[in-house]
Parts: C-alpha cells; sequence; structure tokens
C-alpha cells in the first residue's frame, strides 16, 4: 500500500493565500489523477469547502475527536495524500499537537510523507514565523511559499535581511506563487469554483459558464505558472504519483 | 458558417497610415459583408471612430475591465468580421496581454481567425517588434504592410520573409483628399464614373488584395 502523504498549508499570519495555495494543489492533484482528500481547519465556516466540497471537510484542528479523524484515518482512507489547509494562528500549535501525538517521529521515522507549505506574507512578522516552525521540520519537507499577492519583494533588495530568514533553514526549499489578477481571482471567487472548473469554463456542476474568456485565460497563465513550481520541487515525486500528460493543459 | 476573421492592425510606430489601412479595411468588409464592427485603441493619433462612428467603437486596454471588453466581443464566433485599429501606444500591452491570455488557441477553438497586419516600418522599434510577433503568431496568420508611403521602397529583409500586402504610394494632393473626414473609399467607386483614374484604381487594387488575403485565410477553414 502507498505510503499516506499529509501536506500541512498554514501560516501564523491572517490573509497570506493559504486557501489559495491549497486550491492550487488540490488542482494539481485532480489534474494529475492523484486522489487527495483535504481538511479544512476554519471551523466552521471552511473556505476550502466552498470550492472544493465534494473531497472537503471541515474539522477544528484544536479538539482530540478532529485530530483523530485526520490522523487515525492516515492509513485506512483511500486517497493516500491529505491536504490540511491550516487557519491563521493555529500553525505552530498544529505541529505541535503533531509533534505531542508521534506523528512527527512517525514522518521521521519514513512511515508517513509529512510536507509543510509555510505561506509568508509581505511582513517582517510573517519571516519570524520561519525560525519558529523550522523547529518541528525534521523528517519533513519544508517549503517556504512567497506568495506574490501584491508586489511585495520579501526584503530582495535588503540581501541581509533576506538571507537572515531565508537562507536560516539549510533544508528548506523556496517556492514562488505569482499574483494573479485581482479581478480574475475576485471572479474566481465569485463562482465557488475550482480553478481548473473556471478555466474550463463550467460551473460547480460541470454546467457550461460563462465567464470571461479574458479573466479565464489570466487564471489559466497563472494556474501554469503556480504548477510549473510544483513540477519543479518534483510534488507527483513527494507524493509518489507518476508524472503525466494531466488534464486542464490541453 | 464560415470563420469569422479578426484583423488586427498594427505598428510600435505612430503616423504609419494604421488609421487609414483600417479605414479601407473596414469599408471594403461593409461593401462585402454588409457588416464590420471596428474597435479603435487610438488615442494619441488620428481616429478611426471619427471616420467611420457607426461602426465603430472605442476600446480601451489599460485595465482588465477594458481588456474584458475588447477580448470578450473579439473572441466571439457571429460571423461578423472585426477590424481593431491598434494605437502604437498600445502595440506592447495588446500582445504582452493576448499571448498571456493565449488568445490565438481559444481562437483556433471557436472558429475566429485573427489576422495581424503589420505596418511595417525602417526604423528600430519596428524591426525589435517583428520578431516579438512572429514568435506568438503563426506566419501565414502575420501579414506585413509595406506601405509605400512609409518605407519607400526599402522594406526590411526579415519583415518580407511572410505575406506582404503592398500599399502603394499615393500623390500628396490624393493623399490630402482621402484623409479628408468625409471621404468615403466605396463611395468614391461607386460615384466616379471615370475608372481610370489613379485613386479609383488604386482602391480597386486595394480591395481586390483584401479579398484575396480573405480567400487565403478563410477558405480551407470554411
Amino acid at each position: 500500500m502507498a505510503k499516506p502523504v499529509v501536506i500541512v498549508v498554514g501560516a501564523d499570519k491572517g490573509g497570506v493565500g493559504k486557501t489559495t495555495v491549497s486550491r492550487t494543489l488540490l488542482d494539481y492533484f485532480s489534474a494529475n489523477n492523484v486522489p487527495t482528500r483535504a481538511f479544512d481547519t476554519e471551523s466552521p465556516r471552511g473556505t476550502l469547502k466552498r470550492f472544493h466540497p465534494e473531497i472537503t471537510e471541515i474539522v477544528d484542528m484544536t479538539t482530540t475527536a478532529d485530530q483523530m479523524k485526520i490522523f487515525d484515518t492516515l492509513n485506512a482512507a483511500s486517497p493516500s495524500v491529505t491536504v490540511i489547509d491550516v487557519r491563521a494562528g493555529l500553525l505552530s500549535p498544529a505541529l505541535a499537537s503533531l509533534r505531542d501525538i508521534g506523528f512527527l517521529d512517525a514522518a521521521k521515522a519514513g512511515q508517513i510523507t509529512f510536507a509543510v507549505f509555510h505561506i509568508l506574507g509581505p511582513s517582517i512578522a510573517s519571516l519570524d514565523e520561519i525560525a519558529e516552525t523550522a523547529n518541528f521540520m525534521q523528517g519533513a519537507k519544508y517549503f517556504l511559499v512567497k506568495n506574490f499577492i501584491n508586489d511585495t519583494q520579501f526584503f530582495q533588495w535588503d540581501q541581509s535581511t533576506y538571507n537572515s530568514y531565508f537562507h536560516r533553514i539549510k533544508d528548506a526549499t523556496d517556492l514562488v506563487i505569482p499574483k494573479l489578477n485581482e479581478m480574475a481571482y475576485e471572479q474566481v471567487e465569485v463562482s465557488s469554483v475550482p480553478f481548473l472548473k473556471f478555466v474550463a469554463n463550467k460551473g460547480r456542476d460541470d454546467e457550461a459558464a460563462n465567464y470571461s474568456f479574458v479573466l479565464r485565460g489570466y487564471v489559466r497563465h497563472w494556474l501554469a505558472n503556480v504548477w510549473s513550481e510544483f513540477d519543479r520541487i518534483k510534488l507527483t515525486d513527494l507524493v509518489g504519483a507518476k508524472p503525466g500528460v494531466r488534464g486542464g493543459e490541453k | 458558417m464560415s470563420a469569422t476573421p479578426v484583423y488586427i492592425i498594427c505598428s510600435p510606430r505612430p503616423l504609419v497610415g494604421k488609421t487609414m489601412l483600417a479605414r479601407l479595411l473596414s469599408e471594403f468588409l461593409l461593401l462585402k459583408d454588409g457588416a464590420v464592427a471596428n474597435f479603435d485603441i487610438n488615442l494619441k493619433e488620428p481616429s478611426l471612430l471619427e471616420y467611420l462612428p457607426r461602426v465603430t467603437e472605442t476600446a480601451d486596454i489599460s485595465d482588465t475591465f477594458g481588456k474584458m471588453q475588447l477580448m470578450d466581443r473579439l473572441i466571439v464566433h457571429d460571423g461578423v468580421a472585426k477590424v481593431v485599429d491598434l494605437g502604437f501606444h498600445a502595440f506592447d500591452e495588446f500582445f504582452r496581454m493576448t499571448n498571456e491570455i493565449g488568445f490565438l488557441k481559444e481562437a483556433v477553438r471557436r472558429h475566429v481567425v485573427p489576422i495581424t497586419l503589420f505596418v511595417a516600418d525602417t526604423d528600430r522599434t519596428s524591426a525589435r517588434a517583428y520578431p516579438m510577433l512572429r514568435e506568438q503568431i503563426p506566419l501565414q496568420a502575420l501579414v506585413t504592410i509595406d506601405n509605400e508611403y512609409v518605407v519607400r521602397g526599402e522594406l526590411p529583409e526579415d519583415m518580407g520573409l511572410g505575406r506582404v500586402l503592398r500599399l502603394t504610394a499615393l500623390p500628396s494632393f490624393l493623399k490630402t483628399y482621402v484623409d479628408r473626414l468625409p471621404f468615403s473609399f466605396t463611395e468614391y467607386l461607386r460615384n466616379e464614373r471615370d475608372t481610370s483614374t489613379e485613386l479609383h484604381q488604386w482602391i480597386r487594387r486595394n480591395y481586390i488584395a483584401f479579398r484575396e488575403l480573405e480567400f487565403s485565410l478563410l477558405a480551407p477553414r470554411a
């Protein structure tokens, strides 16, 4: 049986695009035919569930019952990949909980593939989280995601500041999420469909939709750039899938 | 229904005859099909809107909303030929955007045929712009306009490799005549009894060239 894969997407700071990155991951796995389930920790509302209702469950990660729901089913669940969209402020506590229940040790022992996508925002506070999170990262794949939700430079203009954050953690891999056109982003928000369906001009139930060709073009171009970053870090290899021709890129 | 052509008349240079070509082409399409939809993206040059106000609307691609207003119309397969008079100031942004949103690929899916008419010039800006278009646009859909009035018989070699449509220069007095706002090429053809006049022959020659161009680009897909 394939080794279970758990991908945590989070940040302690809010509004940095955690759910957006989670959505691109779910689209990526869907296009690569990787069965995936997702947990949305924005209890009780759930933003991720709005876009991917069939595969997403809303959980409260601070409760033991919901922790069991996620981690006790890793081996039993048919999709081998689990994506957890951790709500703002919960990343460090969530990782601490994972350490306490022995999950991080299991990852270290190679029983589970564990990856963390740490979404960074354009502030020192956001970058300060890196050192804190890194303490939990032994045995995990740690991805520092620079999400260009605005024209931030992530302090690249100040090399010493940049190095002090991005080169502090040896085994971390940088990942860039380019900026998506604001109107295109808003149109997908309003439509409440996965990016892939938006690009394909389809509604929630696969019915024909009438989205702007221009906005669909912007989303398609942006999603291709995001996926090329996932390809660069060999995400399909990480989850044990075979890379091949995927849907949505025709 | 055969494919819907979208003519994009462009140059990164001002005052090379884009609007004159757009007028001529629009009047030809009106004469042939009875309908044409023009889009004028010229804020800083002579305006197509002033010449053909009944079939022309202005477009602005400086923001996303403007791009949607324009491109969501251009991609529609409705059988009405479209002519875009693309001002020099919007040249880079327009082709950056069409490349990013995959305009050409989507056009193929929707039976829309974009035909880019690049008005050549001998300067460096044009020399840089042409290879950029070559990268994006298949050679058969990229037509170089050899406007004798602009290039004076010295069309850069690179720009002459694909399809070339030659516009002979009109004498100055005739150019002034056709540049007047109320002038209509088709009306002139209809009303001028003497078919041997230079202007009459010039218009006929160009209309025939447009017809051949459209036939060669659209007929195989029909």
